[in-house]
């Protein structure tokens, strides 16, 4: 036997395996995508068949035999066709432009006996390397556009397709140079040996096969374990979660979380308004409630109810595994792909252990949410009791002097009843009485702040002379307070708490500015939103202190406790005020040189309830 | 008449002068600072007979005049004077004889000063 020989003999028992394989496959599995193969590879099979039978003389070599054969190559086109259309999509137009070829050049093999007219070989050969090179393409595109072992596999039919491609124009060549007809044979099995292998790995591949495409993705996936429950929050884990699983499997993913509340499963990182009941039938319910993994082929037609939402969503055949930490059923891992033949039965057995691998890290990020949560809980219990205790010491302060001196007056008027009144005293009780009232006012705002709910009642305001008046009410040669604005800055606000955070900003740039100087305030219109800034040339705020100035009770290092009244709460409303109109307060400062206070609105309101 | 003087020290002005009027309205001689370190002044020039001590103030706090206050080798009794929740606490720290917790009532600031007063 001839070197020739052999690899003809070694390539047709190549494709017959093949074809058994396909066959037994798409026998035990029949969906169309199966089926395909299996019929693609018949082709080859069939012409290997008459090819042998004529060898031991079953059938006589003849004009009929050569068109059934020359019929069963131009077949094979359309069969890759068909193929592609199951992992790709083919446009109808194409198909059926393909089908129509494919009938006129199969009757016009069986009409015109060999030696064909060379119009019609040309013709032949055309139609199968514009389909080849076709699906060659489709098979790149789609291998672009997935990953993991599915890119693999894609890339690997695309390679058979190029190889099919070089075999019939190796074979076309025998015409052009019938002296060299042996060369062309051994090149052309070559070709038809190397795409059948090819198309098997691509099509069916093996599952040690599989299991070695899909290894470096997984190997990758499984080794973050430690790294993920750190991430800053459980989106970006179910985000690099669902990445992992997808690119392992050369699919889509999406992980569904199970909510004791609503008794349902959420898709956080899909559609975070969907609902999935786990008494429904398809397959992540399923598997949620059978706590096993579940396969569902071809959606659309098993699940009428769900055709809209699976081809929407292009989860045509679709993969779940329970995702459950020991006892705890934490949701299920959904792998997807639109196109049926990208999953093989053993991927389930993958997709469990990646939502084990998923549990795991749920389940070590639930606990370190938890950990989060009693150290907030105890800040929260903490920042609570300091609050109390420095309202509390605030308050006694001007009660310790109302208290004593009217025991005082009392205790004079008793020993000597025809005293004068004791102006001085009772102006100071004023005085007290007052502060103490400014306290109790400032400390009900403070909780407001914290509870958001500062902002109540908003109007249409023009804040220029809202400022100017509070401006001039504080203006004075000491402290010069001037507005500038050039054009009305009008927004729906609560205009009580505007004035308020005004006030503020302007009673404080004067109150740290002892040695006297001028206030500026700034309004303007800019990007949908409001500005206004106070600036000052006063004693400023130390850099350290620049981070926690709008802190509860903060006040910055530079601040005599003696000379500036305060508890430290000024600004933590201001911040509330702007906060809780949708915006936000800035503040930029050099000590000893000034401050800038600058509040962003929006003009209008914000629908959003952050604080509702 | 009582001749030598209380110190009364407390950062809050109207504390300062209510406690002092009340004190002098009952015959004591009273002198008045507003932190630590101006009633280590007084004290060393006045050898107060009992200290109205304020524990949260600028510049040196009850503390640190206590134990200025001691490394001169001055024993006068001492009563803390805070609105703070650990009156009694900061008082014991510092080893004060009393404490008045803020607000105080007049009767309660004139048996404290009448039981340690020259003692």
């Amino acid at each position: 036997m001839s070197a020739d020989q052999l690899v003809q003999y070694l390539s047709w028992t190549v494709f017959v395996l093949i074809f058994v394989s396909t066959s037994i496959w798409a026998a035990r599995h029949p969906q169309r995508a199966n089926i395909d193969i299996a019929l693609f590879f018949s082709a080859p099979t069939a012409i290997i068949a008459i090819g042998t039978a004529a060898v031991f003389g079953l059938v006589q070599a003849g004009p009929l035999i050569n068109a059934v054969n020359t019929s069963l190559l131009l077949a094979m086109g359309y069969m890759l066709l068909r193929i592609v259309d199951d992992f790709a999509i083919v446009s109808v137009w194409l198909m059926r432009g393909a089908g129509a070829a494919l009938a006129v050049l199969v009757a016009g093999a069986f009409v015109f006996q060999p030696p064909r007219p060379n119009w019609l070989n040309l013709l032949m050969l055309l139609y199968l390397v514009v389909v080849l090179l076709y699906a060659a393409g489709a098979f790149i595109r789609e291998s672009r556009r997935s990953s993991g072992v599915t890119r693999r596999r894609m890339r690997s039919v695309a390679a058979g397709s190029i190889l099919l491609v070089q075999l019939f124009i190796i074979s076309s060549l025998n015409l052009v140079a019938p002296a060299l007809q042996n060369t062309w044979q051994v090149l052309a099995d070559i070709c038809g040996l190397a795409a059948g292998v090819c198309y098997f790995l691509g099509f069916t591949p093996p599952r040690p096969l599989r299991r070695a495409w899909q290894e470096p993705e997984l190997r990758a996936f499984l080794g973050r374990p430690a790294s993920l429950p750190r991430l800053p929050d459980t989106q970006a884990i179910l985000r690099a979660l669902e990445r992992g699983a997808a690119t392992s499997l050369g699919a889509n993913a999406r992980i569904g979380l199970w909510s004791e509340a609503e008794r349902a499963l959420i898709f956080p990182q899909g559609d975070p308004t969907y609902r999935l009941d786990p008494d429904e039938p398809i397959p992540p319910a399923r598997a949620f409630r059978d706590q096993a993994p579940v396969f569902g082929a071809n959606i659309p037609s098993n699940y009428p109810t769900y055709a809209e939402y699976s081809r929407r969503v292009g989860a045509i055949t679709v993969l779940a595994a329970p995702i459950t930490a020991g006892e705890r059923r934490l949701g299920v891992l959904v792998a997807y792909a639109s196109r049926t033949p990208i999953f093989a039965e053993d991927d389930l057995a993958l997709l469990q252990l990646l939502a084990d691998q998923a549990a795991v890290i749920l389940e070590s990020r639930a606990l370190i949410d938890e950990a989060t949560r009693v150290r907030a809980y105890e800040e929260a219990t903490r920042l609570k009791e300091d609050f109390l205790s420095a309202a509390a010491h605030d308050l006694k302060t001007p009660l310790t002097t109302l208290v004593a001196r009217t025991q005082l007056l009392e205790r004079r008027a008793q020993r000597d009843p025809m005293a004068p009144a004791d102006l001085v005293s009772i102006q100071l009780l004023v005085n007290e009485a007052q502060r103490l009232k400014r306290l109790v006012l400032e400390l009900l705002d403070a909780a407001r702040a914290e509870q958001g709910r500062l902002v109540s009642v908003r109007t249409v305001v023009d804040l220029v002379p809202l400022a100017s008046q509070i401006c001039q009410r504080h203006d004075s040669a000491r402290h010069p307070c001037v507005v500038e604005a050039s054009e009305p800055v009008i927004g729906t606000y609560d205009q009580i708490r505007i004035q308020q955070l005004l006030e503020n900003l302007i009673e404080n740039a004067i109150k740290y500015s002892p040695a006297g100087g001028g206030v500026r305030v700034r309004l303007w219109n800019e990007d949908q939103q409001t500005h206004l800034t106070v600036t000052d040339n006063g004693i400023g705020i130390p850099p350290e202190d620049l981070p926690h100035i709008f802190d509860r009770f903060y006040r910055a290092h530079n601040v005599d406790d003696r000379r500036f009244a305060g508890m430290g709460l000024g600004l933590f409303i201001c911040r509330g005020i702007a906060e809780q109109h949708g915006g936000q307060i800035r503040v930029s400062s050099r000590p000893a040189q000034g401050s800038t206070f600058h509040v962003v609105l929006p003009l209008a309101r914000e629908e959003v309830a952050i604080y509702a | 008449m009582h001749e030598a003087p209380i110190l009364v020290i407390d950062d809050d002005l109207a504390i300062r002068d209510t406690v002092s009027e009340i004190l002098v309205f009952e015959g004591y001689h009273v002198v008045t600072a507003a932190n630590g370190a101006d009633g280590l002044r007084f004290a060393e020039q006045s050898w107060p007979a009992l200290i109205l001590l304020d524990m949260r103030m600028p510049i040196m706090d009850g503390w640190a005049f206590t134990h200025a206050l001691r490394a001169r080798g001055a024993t006068p009794p001492i009563v803390v004077m805070t609105a703070a929740q650990d009156a009694r606490r900061w008082a014991q720290e510092i080893g004060a004889t009393g404490y008045l917790a803020k607000p105080f009532e007049l009767h309660d600031l004139l048996d404290v000063v009448a039981r340690l007063y020259g003692i």
